[in-house]
């Protein structure tokens, strides 16, 4: 396995690229959820571009700030879409390594995670609102209970495949043959519920749980800031579902960095992620939201299929 | 030499009888004596260090080849002897404030008795730690036991009178040892001389050190001859400080250290013997200590349980180790000071506070910070925390044993229960004294009256003793 | 050397000048803490060298004790530890010098005269090459901290200082025992022979070495607060005041964590795996428990002195990982831990230090140690702020601050243990990280909670309301280890081979890399990469897109209202009461992991040790009489039954007394002519 060392130009422009590109179809993403929301809903919906002309339209209304908040609450937005950005550059997405393996290592993107929610949930308590708060409150609490069963089902690859990086954990996973078949299965079971809840569907949108809570951390949020909030919640849930991608389903990227084995990793990664937030919708869309105090049985036993993932690499299954 | 050590031995006597025979200035003569006598002890030591710290013997009086009196000047006489006479002039000079009128526990004057008892016992000190003969040990045991039994008694209440009676029958009963010692050794070489106990064969060696032994543990109260110690705190508190915790408890430790350094090869029954002794005593003391509620009682308990350290270290002494025999004595010489500190604070709080009962004491901080300052450095150094002196004994002491454990097994547990006891006394001593020192001042603490100038010297002087007393011993004994 | 001398001197200026200048407190605050900031800078000049270069100078000074020679030794691990003391020390001395004014009058000369001691005395500890004095600088070291800890006298502080100095001295004897084994099994109380029991040739019995071992590891383990042994520490750390609880925490345990590696490491050479398994099982369970406690409470120093449980937890994961390294013959991965293991106790110093710094600020405005009654306290206290937000930042481990890198080594060493032969190996690295990345997401939310409930929203008291920012050399205090957080987060390709070659000497190995360009490697080179200082570049850059993307699509919108505009409380009055509370925050979380919580509970010895204590006070009090009832008074009743028997023979006759004497002298005379025949 070569070393990993600094990335060349081309490689840092296709990161940017790719980057921009999420950040640019995140709101389609949101969009498609909502057009799959009330089509099982048998509704019409409002059309998967609804989520742009909302942006566009809140981007040029003035915000506003409630009375307590501070810098935490004005700083925010930016915060959440900066950090998903730079994980972003760091996805595989379409090529077989990393692009930016400086920001690619899994422990890496798994804190920035943690500086999303972080200010995520800070911003709610700045806020002074209620709402917020419990939504803060529930943000976190959702991590904690998430963070064993994506760390078990990252570290098992990543001790499959002999490295944190995310690029060579998906390029091993790709191109040599599977060492350990049910493990990694288990695996990525138990990361695909991760994932999941990261994204923050029912059953576990606790934390903005829009009937309860007023959309928690984000209720306060006006204007500019609300577009970018939204843009932010929307590019997470692209960046964290294209975290599984590469991990677990990494198949027809380009293998090297020349334009139309790009374009075609393109086009695939199009492809996995309309299946992905397909399948998503049809699953949030048949449950209802879990009383949060309950949350805690539902998710042991995504950790419990984790750590039987284990025990199948252990014993080199 | 020789005269210095008559002159230190014969001057506190002297002073005795003036105070007596001159009644009025009966504080004076006490202190100016004991002055004298102190002065002696450091000229003994200055000229035995320039003569080249040579073990010297001296006889006194001998009848024929018979030793029946002598000297012995070396470095554990001479440093044992300042220790206890300069403590004799301390705590004289504090009498001359803690025995008046304004002591709010025991408001009464100083009598004559008390000055020329006090001397009489000093002197009496300087001979037993001088003396280079069992027979002169003997008899300054038996002196220092009747100016015991006065003095305990110097109140002159029922309790008093019991608790006097007590302390004498038990220390004679156990002085009975030394007799049967002296006999022995009588028989056996033809002479009283302590250095004659190398030439004797293993079982009659036996036989005069476990004598030895028996008036050591009955003198310094360890099980089962301890049951006079708490009761003689009936005395006035310069006397529990004098008698009952840096001198004469230690005469048993000292007779016993004497005999094991002068018996050349020790059988290994007397150290075992020894050491069962000690950790047995330890363990009793400190569990005493748990229901104490009168300061001076927990004083006494804990000099039981510390008297119990160093015979383990002597004891381990005797089973070969030359480090442990030091530990011993500068634990003596250590715990000397640290001990009459605590003493004397308790006095001190007599005095201005009006009583020595623990849980009415609280905020003595706010009240004296001298008297906290010295109850924290007294508590520190008992306990063994350094910088303060016992560490340093307590320390070499474990390490002597736990060399020597090597060859003796048996020997690590012991260690272990000891230093068990060590950290539970810690606990419970620092508890106290977070009971009393620390907090809002207590009613009788908040009304306490100022203390006088001879008694706050005296502290001071304790204070800085507790700080350095043991570079002093180990640069002595090296 | 003589940076070291001059350091110490100037640590024992200040301590005596505060004590010679009790009665002018201001000049006494003000100088203890110039002399111990100026003591800092020389150990910093004295400890830098050495780490540089790597060199190891060893002298032996006049002890007046034959028994023990005083031997210092200044090599690249006692370099490490001076250098952490002494850039504590200098933020801490810094901040004294208006943070004590809140003592004036109640003892403030006293404790810079305890403060500097403490600090002398642990930088003269971690230099001791021979074990004597190392235990008497350990002592005086929780002596002078007892003093600090029962510096508000009231029941709470005393009842803390009391458990605190108890544990740590029980902790010193256990220590003691481990060195007299030690001694015993080489003949000298010096640390260089301690050494030769590395070398397998001389080493000892499995089980005598093991004892050796958990004495010290209990022993230390009690200073450094681990879990089981930590109950002091949430007790005695708030009681001090808080430059004094910063050292406490940021350096103090520290020694703990010092004291497990020369014992574990340097000694006896981890010559056996379940070793160090025992110290990652410690670390990691101090670690989840340590979290879980702080998220309960809302006494901030509380808080902070359980979260100082946590990182001691994750330090010696770090450390366990080094020794299980070195016993089954991997030195990369024992490089690599102790490697994780150091940074972290470098980095839990800075941000734990600037967290109690910023909570001294805080109660020194409000008045108050309750997160409860404060609130909205950034907008009053904006460096304060900032300076605390950084701090909590870096100790959830948010890249790129040094919280991270560290916590990044430790996982990357965690990783690497999967290289290992035995199952157990296997098995416990994953457990480990698991662990350590539950603990991560506690962190996180437990700083979210301290940070957002003080510093943000409204305020929820007059005291926090009126609160202003503190003077100038508290600011100054806890900015210069703001700064060092981000320093030795941005820093980190260039402060990484340091501490690594600092590792790489206590194993006695040579040097690992661990640097690559301006990025980090995990020591074989093909395995992760991490460039913090890349990382933050990139994040900076990235900031344009959100901002063009506002300034162009922005159109005619007014400006930002602020300061007019209530939350929305569903049509009720907004009210300030209605905000979530620090306890309401982490109360789903503390349901869901309710069974861990009562486990301290029951798990707690004091009911126990009380009833015993009872049990054996009254068994001592029946006790006490029984010599005198039982032994001395029938033996004098019998005597005095006696001695009237006898008293017959008292006529007060005088006839009858010379008949007596007659007797007497004819017996004496005939008795020895009959029976003696000389």
């Amino acid at each position: 396995m070569q070393g990993l060392e600094m990335p060349t130009a081309s490689m840092v422009t296709l990161a940017i690229v790719q980057a921009l590109l999420m950040l640019a179809l995140a709101p389609l993403a949101t969009g498609f959820s909502r057009v799959i929301r009330a089509k099982m809903h048998s509704r019409r919906g409002p059309g998967v571009l609804q989520d742009y002309r909302d942006i566009f339209k809140l981007l040029r209304r003035q915000e506003i700030s409630p009375i307590n908040s501070g810098t935490i609450f004005t700083v925010t937005p930016y915060i959440l879409i900066v950090t998903m950005l730079l994980v972003g550059m760091a996805l595989p997405a379409v090529t077989n390594e990393s692009p930016f393996p400086i920001a690619g290592d899994i422990i890496t993107d798994i804190y920035l995670f943690a500086i999303f929610r972080f200010f995520f949930s800070l911003s709610g308590l700045d806020s002074g609102s209620m709402f917020a708060g419990i939504g803060a409150s529930r943000e976190l609490t959702l991590g904690v209970l998430v963070e064993p069963i994506l760390m078990l089902s990252i570290v098992i690859m990543a001790l499959i495949a002999g490295t944190t990086d995310l690029g060579f954990i998906s390029k091993h996973m790709a191109t040599e043959t599977w060492s350990a078949p049910m493990a990694t299965l288990m695996a990525g079971a138990a990361c695909a519920f991760a994932v999941f809840i990261e994204m923050g569907k029912l059953p576990f949108d606790s934390a903005e749980a829009e009937q309860e809570l007023q959309e928690g951390p984000v209720t306060e949020y006006a204007g500019a800031g609300l577009a970018l909030m939204k843009i932010g919640l929307g590019l997470k849930q692209l960046v964290v579902a294209q975290l599984f991608l590469a991990l677990f389903i990494p198949f027809g990227k380009a293998a090297d960095f020349t334009l139309p084995h790009v374009l075609m990793g393109f086009v695939v990664l199009f492809i996995k992620l309309f299946i992905v937030f397909l399948i998503a919708g049809l699953v949030e869309n048949s449950v209802a939201r879990t009383r949060f105090l309950k949350t805690h049985h539902l998710t042991w036993s995504g950790f419990g299929v984790a750590v039987l993932g284990f025990a199948f690499y252990l014993t080199g299954l | 030499m020789e005269s210095i050590a008559l002159f230190t031995l014969v001057v506190p006597f002297i002073g005795a009888l003036l105070a007596v025979l001159v009644p009025k200035q009966c504080k004076w003569t006490a202190q100016l004596f004991s002055l004298l006598a102190t002065l002696g002890t450091l000229a003994l030591a200055y000229s035995f260090f320039s003569a080249g710290a040579q073990s010297t013997h001296f006889n006194l009086l001998s009848v024929g080849q018979i030793e029946l009196f002598g000297f012995t000047v070396d470095k554990v006489s001479t440093l044992i002897a300042v220790a206890v006479v300069s403590l004799g002039f301390l705590v004289s000079f504090y009498s001359l404030g803690y025995m008046s009128p304004a002591n709010r526990e025991h408001a009464q004057t100083g009598d004559p008795r008390y000055y020329a008892f006090l001397l009489v016992f000093i002197g009496a000190m300087a001979g037993m730690v001088l003396s280079s003969t069992v027979l002169g040990q003997l008899l300054f045991f038996e002196i220092t036991g009747a100016c015991s039994w006065s003095l305990i008694g110097y109140y002159q209440k029922e309790s008093s009178f019991k608790a006097g009676l007590k302390a004498l029958i038990v220390t004679h009963i156990a002085s009975l040892g030394l007799f049967v010692a002296a006999a022995f050794l009588f028989k056996a070489t033809g002479t009283f001389s302590i250095e004659a106990l190398a030439q004797l064969d293993d079982t009659t060696k036996t036989i005069v050190l476990c004598g030895v032994l028996m008036a050591a543990w009955g003198k310094s109260a360890q099980l089962p001859m301890h049951v006079w110690l708490p009761d003689a705190m009936n005395a006035p508190t310069p006397v529990s400080a004098y008698l009952h915790a840096a001198s004469m408890v230690k005469v048993g430790v000292y007779i016993f250290a004497r005999a094991l350094m002068s018996a050349g090869n020790v059988p290994e029954i007397v150290g075992m013997v020894g050491v069962a002794g000690a950790i047995i005593t330890m363990i009793y003391g400190f569990i005493m200590y748990l229901p104490q509620k009168d300061m001076k009682r927990l004083l006494a308990y804990s000099t039981i349980a510390q008297l119990a350290y160093m015979f383990l270290a002597l004891s381990i002494g005797a089973l070969g180790s030359r480090l442990a025999l030091d530990s011993g004595v500068t634990y003596l010489f250590n715990h000397a000071f640290a001990k009459s500190l605590f003493f004397l604070v308790a006095g001190s709080l007599s005095y201005t506070a009006g009583t020595r009962m623990l849980p009415q004491l609280q905020g003595i901080v706010k009240g004296s910070p001298l008297l906290a300052v010295g109850f924290c450095v007294a508590a520190l150094a008992i306990t063994g925390v350094p910088p303060f002196n016992i560490f340093f004994s307590k320390f070499s002491l474990m390490q002597a044993g736990f060399a020597m454990s090597d060859q003796y097994p048996w020997l690590t547990p012991v260690l272990v229960i000891a230093l068990i006891e060590s950290v539970a006394s810690f606990g419970w001593i620092m508890y106290w004294f977070g009971k009393t020192v620390l907090g809002e001042p207590s009613e009788p603490v908040a009304t306490a009256q100022p203390l006088p100038a001879s008694m706050k010297f005296v502290l001071v002087v304790l204070i800085i003793m507790s700080l350095f007393s043991s570079a002093i011993a180990a640069g002595w004994l090296a | 050397m003589t940076a070291l001398s001059v350091s110490i001197l100037l640590y024992i200026a200040g301590a005596l000048a505060s004590l010679a200048l009790n009665k002018a407190e201001n000049t006494a605050i003000k100088l203890s803490g110039i002399l111990g900031a100026l003591g800092g800078v020389a150990g910093l000049f004295a400890s830098v060298p050495t780490l540089l270069n790597g060199t190891t100078v060893v002298k032996q000074i006049y002890s007046p004790f034959y028994f023990a020679d005083f031997m210092i030794r200044l090599d690249p691990l006692a370099a490490f530890m001076v250098m952490v003391i002494s850039v504590l020390v200098v933020a801490a001395s810094i901040y004294s010098i208006s943070y004590m004014e809140e003592y004036k009058g109640k003892g403030a000369w006293a404790m810079g005269f305890f403060m500097n001691t403490f600090i002398a005395s642990m930088v003269a500890l971690v230099v001791s090459d021979n074990a004597f004095y190392f235990i008497v600088f350990f002592e005086m070291m929780s002596l002078a901290s007892y003093f600090l800890v029962i510096a508000e006298q009231d029941k709470k502080a005393v009842d803390a200082g009391l458990q605190y100095f108890l544990i740590a001295h029980a902790g010193s004897v256990l220590i003691l025992i481990a060195f007299y084994m030690m001694y015993r099994a080489t003949g000298s109380m010096n640390f260089a022979s301690f050494e030769t029991l590395r070398d397998t040739a001389h080493a000892l019995p499995v089980w005598e070495s093991s004892v050796i071992f958990l004495l010290a590891f209990f022993g230390f383990g009690a200073k450094a607060g681990m879990i089981a042994l930590h109950g002091w520490l949430p007790k005695a750390h708030p009681a001090a005041p808080s430059n004094g609880s910063a050292l406490m925490s940021g350096v103090m345990v520290k020694i703990g964590v010092f004291g497990i590696i020369k014992v574990g490491i340097v000694f006896l050479g981890a010559q056996v795996l379940w070793w160090g398994f025992v110290v990652l099982a410690f670390g990691c369970v101090s670690s989840v428990l340590g979290v879980l406690y702080a998220l309960a409470e809302h006494d901030i120093k509380r808080l902070l002195a359980y979260h100082t449980v946590e990182n001691v937890g994750i330090i010696l994961m770090g450390v366990g990982v080094g020794m299980i390294g070195m016993t089954t013959g991997h030195p990369v991965i024992a490089a690599l831990g102790l490697l994780g293991g150091l940074y972290h106790l470098l980095n839990h110093a800075v941000f734990k230090g600037l967290l109690f710094l910023g909570a001294g600020s805080i109660i020194f405005r409000t008045h108050t140690k309750d997160m409860e009654k404060m609130g909205g306290l950034a907008k009053v206290m904006p460096y304060t702020a900032l300076a605390f937000l950084i701090g909590t930042m870096a100790i959830s481990a948010l890249p790129p601050l040094n919280g991270f890198v560290s916590e990044w080594f430790i996982y990357q060493s965690l990783l690497s243990l999967s290289h290992g032969s035995s199952m157990a190996v296997q098995v416990g690295g994953p457990v480990a990280i698991i662990m350590l990345a539950i603990t991560g997401a506690l962190a996180c939310m437990c700083f979210v909670k301290v940070f957002g409930v003080s510093f943000c929203g409204a305020p929820r008291t007059e005291n926090a309301a009126n609160a202003k920012e503190v003077p100038a050399p508290m600011v100054m205090g806890a900015w210069i280890l703001a700064i060092l957080c981000v320093v030795l987060g941005l820093g980190s390709p260039w402060i990484a081979p340091v501490i690594s070659s600092v590792a790489t000497s206590v194993i006695s190995m040579d040097t690992v890399n661990v640097v690559q360009g301006a990025a980090l490697i995990p020591a074989d080179g093909t395995r992760a990469i991490l460039s913090t200082p890349i990382i933050i570049i990139a994040l900076s850059a990235l900031i344009l897109v959100p901002v063009l993307l506002v300034s162009v699509f922005r159109g005619p919108a007014l400006k930002r209202r602020t300061k007019r505009d209530l939350p929305w409380a569903c049509g009720y009055g907004y009210e300030g009461r209605m905000t979530v509370s620090a306890g309401g925050f982490t109360q789903a979380l503390r349901s869901m992991f309710a069974p861990l919580y009562t486990l301290r509970k029951i798990l707690d010895p004091a009911p126990a040790m009380n009833a015993v204590l009872t049990a054996t006070t009254n068994a001592a009090r029946k006790t006490e009489p029984v010599f005198d009832d039982y032994i001395i008074m029938p033996v004098s009743r019998l005597i005095i039954r006696l001695a009237d028997k006898i008293k017959v023979m008292q006529h007060g006759d005088f006839r009858i007394y010379c008949l007596y004497m007659v007797i007497a002298l004819l017996v004496l005379l005939f008795v020895p002519v009959e029976f003696g025949g000389m």
